[in-house]
């Protein structure tokens, strides 16, 4: 564009026209300048620190060291039979509060977008605000007056009736201080992040689409199936997985409510067989650690960092994945319908005309969660040229 | 740019990086503004003449006594404050004593070989003192319905804890209850997930005592898996309460309301309950002072062996204040002298016992305490 007018603002105004910048601005930029930078240098300074304090242990000889082989540390090859089991523990406890909770986190953000009236649904989503404001701790306290016993009865018929799964089996918790207690309690924990990312992108789906859906018959459950999961299921990916890094980092409720021993165990059910997770581990142990016990267990932090960040890059690659097959498939649905019926090809050009506002939508909503804003709508917009 | 992905790692990176470094208390002596008069004689301390601030932490077992004592100190001394963080734990407490951010620490074990070493580097060639202020027992808790009192000798103990009796009936249990109906309840022991210094005197008793039963080294994690490992005391006093047929260990003055078992003495055929007497007793009967090669320190090694009479209670627990001979500054040499004095006196000790469930520290142990403490400065 060789002439700039004031009819496209993202473009720069000539230097004549543009305001002088007053120090205001300057000192404004410098500022979010810096805070933008400081992100950059926390994560490596995190990232050095842990490296640097965890390579001792890492390195050290397990069997004969004498430090290593007192108090939590003892008995162990090396690191890595040390925190294998940590690693299991973690993500097994995660998985099951990621499968207890994310339906129904689901379940939760489509009510409140597309069922409920409007006022309980503003009712709803501020409840479910409220409970991400519940400090952790509350949380496990709560689980081990609640949740524990709660869960007995139902423990005990799992047990009973389903001991032949292996998930199921052993010999039944009676105090309830079991890796399922932690997990149900865990899976509260992620609802509201779940519920509040996904009822955004539900919310966000276009009129024009739920509309063409029901106007060609649809009920609404076939409405939201045809128009809704699909327009938004890359952003509950990313919201899942979201949680599931919640889940991940979770210390002080399974550090209160598990009873936890470092083994790898699928058992749910039982007292001693509860897989330890990395950061209760931590948690539990930091105090009384001697300092290359401390270093161990940075180290298994360490390793939790790494987790998380393959978790993040793994919601990424799905949730780019996930929006791309989607619109593939759209477009080869909406091709295949037979072009005779004039009110079909109504609705499909509305559909097609509705990408371009989809695309703005989504773009949005992805910019609530990961912020890929330019790479997101780029995508969309290709394929909707194509 | 994938700036906010990035930042959502570094957010939770950060969280763990937070949650890790909290040990780096930053503490720091707030040094005196006016100095104190010395004080040779530890019982009796100007109290009008001090001021300041003491920073310490450490083990959780004390800290029902060091509030105890900090609020009858600052009392009495009215320029002085005194803050003693208990989320440390014994192990950490100490670490921050050696970086040089406490005065004192509390710990349930005393200094190691290697910390003896470094001891030197913070304090000096004259090394730090381990001074056992403070007094407890190690109370076998356990909640059977039908069953309010319950001998339980040694070996059932270790048996028990070994996961080698699994019911109530066991044999073995109902030889040290005869007379007592006991139900066929399979029992839950229950152990503390985090280290812990009454783990560490736990399994000291049990392995001196049944060294061919519990045949796990002693130490501050519990060995075992297979039990239901709760955190904190009050974690395995809570989960002992709610269940049936738990049994678990805490400190003597945590248990609260619940039912603690009475323990044989020795290999005999007495069963003693906890009191704070009993337990004086048994300090008296099996604390030895372990040479260190510092001079004046109090480190105590207990044979729980030695436990015989009746009138001892069989699982004592011990608990340190450490401090060094030589402070950086020797006003807060004066003021934290001032303190663990008065902790060590008759009256401090009255005061743990009377409002902390602790026990009395015998008063010939309170008078090396006073002579050590004169080294102090």
């Amino acid at each position: 564009m060789s002439k700039p007018g004031p009819s496209s603002p993202q473009q720069r105004a000539p230097k004549g026209m543009r305001a002088k910048a007053r120090p205001a601005d300057r000192i404004f930029l410098g500022l979010s300048t810096g805070s933008a930078a400081s992100i950059m240098v926390i994560l490596a300074g995190v990232a050095l620190f842990l490296i640097i304090q965890a390579v001792p242990a890492i390195m050290a000889d397990w069997q004969n060291n004498p430090e290593l082989n007192e108090g939590p540390t003892s008995g162990y090859a090396n690191f890595w039979t040390y925190v294998g089991p940590l690693i299991f523990g973690t993500l097994f406890a995660s998985a099951i509060a990621l499968i207890i909770g994310a339906p129904i986190a689901i379940g939760i953000a489509l009510f409140i977008s597309h069922y409920a009236p409007r006022r309980l649904a503003g009712i709803l989503g501020y409840l479910v605000d409220l409970l991400a404001a519940v400090p952790s701790i509350v949380f496990g306290l709560w689980g081990i007056i609640v949740i524990r016993p709660f869960l007995l009865p139902l423990s005990d018929w799992l047990n009973t009736y389903l001991g032949w799964i292996p998930f199921f089996g052993g010999t039944v918790s009676t105090t309830g201080s079991t890796i399922l207690a932690g997990a149900v309690v865990l899976a509260v924990m992620i609802l509201p992040i779940i519920t509040s990312i996904s009822r955004e992108i539900f919310l966000q789906t276009p009129r024009l689409h739920e509309e063409a859906a029901l106007a060609l018959g649809a009920t609404k459950w076939e409405m939201i199936k045809m128009a809704v999961f699909p327009y938004g299921r890359s952003g509950v990916i990313s919201a899942t997985l979201l949680g599931l890094g919640r889940a991940l980092g979770e210390t002080m409720a399974i550090a209160l409510i598990i009873s936890p021993a470092i083994l790898v165990s699928v058992r749910m059910l039982t007292e001693g067989e509860n897989s330890q997770t990395i950061a209760a581990n931590i948690a539990l142990n930091f105090p009384i650690a001697t300092t290359l016990q401390r270093e161990a267990l940075i180290g298994t932090g360490l390793l939790l960092f790494v987790i998380s960040l393959a978790v993040n890059m793994l919601a990424r690659i799905i949730a780019g994945r996930a929006g791309k097959s989607a619109l593939k498939k759209r477009k080869k649905m909406l091709a295949q319908l037979p072009p005779s019926d004039p009110s079909t090809v109504l609705a499909v050009d509305d559909v097609l005309a509705g990408r371009a506002t989809a695309a703005q939508a989504t773009t949005g909503a992805a910019a609530a969660i990961d912020g890929d804003e330019t790479e997101t709508s780029k995508e969309e917009r290709e394929g909707n040229d194509a | 740019m994938k700036l906010k992905n990035v930042a959502a790692v570094g957010s939770l990176a950060l969280v763990t990086a937070l949650a890790l470094s909290s040990c780096a208390s930053s503490g720091g002596d707030a040094g005196s503004t006016d100095s104190a008069t010395p004080t040779s004689a530890a019982p009796t301390i100007d109290f009008a003449s001090l001021s300041g601030t003491i920073t310490a932490g450490g083990s959780s077992a004390q800290a029902n006594a060091e509030a105890a004592w900090i609020t009858a100190f600052t009392a009495q001394a009215k320029g002085v404050t005194i803050n003693y963080d208990k989320s440390q734990g014994s192990g950490g407490g100490v670490t921050n004593w050696l970086a040089g951010s406490y005065d004192f620490a509390g710990s349930d074990s005393p200094l190691k070989d290697d910390q003896i070493t470094q001891s030197q580097t913070l304090c000096g060639p004259g090394g730090a003192l381990n001074l056992p202020v403070y007094l407890d027992g190690v109370a076998v808790i356990y909640n059977l319905a039908g069953v309010t009192d319950l001998n339980l000798s040694s070996a059932t103990i270790a048996k028990i804890f070994s996961l080698q009796i699994t019911t109530w009936n066991d044999p073995a249990i109902a030889a040290d209850n005869p007379g007592v109906t006991l139900p066929s309840t399979p029992i839950t022991t229950v152990t503390r997930s985090d280290g812990s210094g009454t783990t560490t005197n736990f399994t000291n008793y049990l392995s001196q005592t049944q060294p061919s039963i519990w045949t796990n080294a002693p130490g501050n994690a519990w060995p075992i898996a297979g039990s239901s490992a709760q955190q904190g005391g009050s974690g395995v006093v809570n989960t002992v309460k709610a269940g049936d047929g738990t049994i678990g260990y805490a400190d003597h003055s945590a248990i609260g309301d619940l039912t603690a078992a009475n323990v044989q003495v020795g290999t005999g055929t007495d069963f003693v309950a906890f009191s704070a007497e009993g337990a004086s007793n048994a300090f008296t009967a099996a604390a030895t002072t372990v040479d260190t090669g510092v001079e004046g320190d109090l480190a105590q090694k207990i044979d729980y062996t030695a436990i015989t009479d009746a009138d001892a209670y069989p699982i004592p627990l011990i608990s340190y204040q450490i401090l060094c001979t030589t402070f950086a500054d020797e006003a807060q040499g004066e003021l934290t002298k001032a303190f663990v004095s008065y902790v060590a006196s008759d009256q401090g000790q009255q005061i743990s016992a009377k409002n902390a469930g602790a026990a009395p520290i015998p008063a010939d142990m309170l008078a090396q305490i006073a002579t050590s403490l004169e080294l102090v400065k």
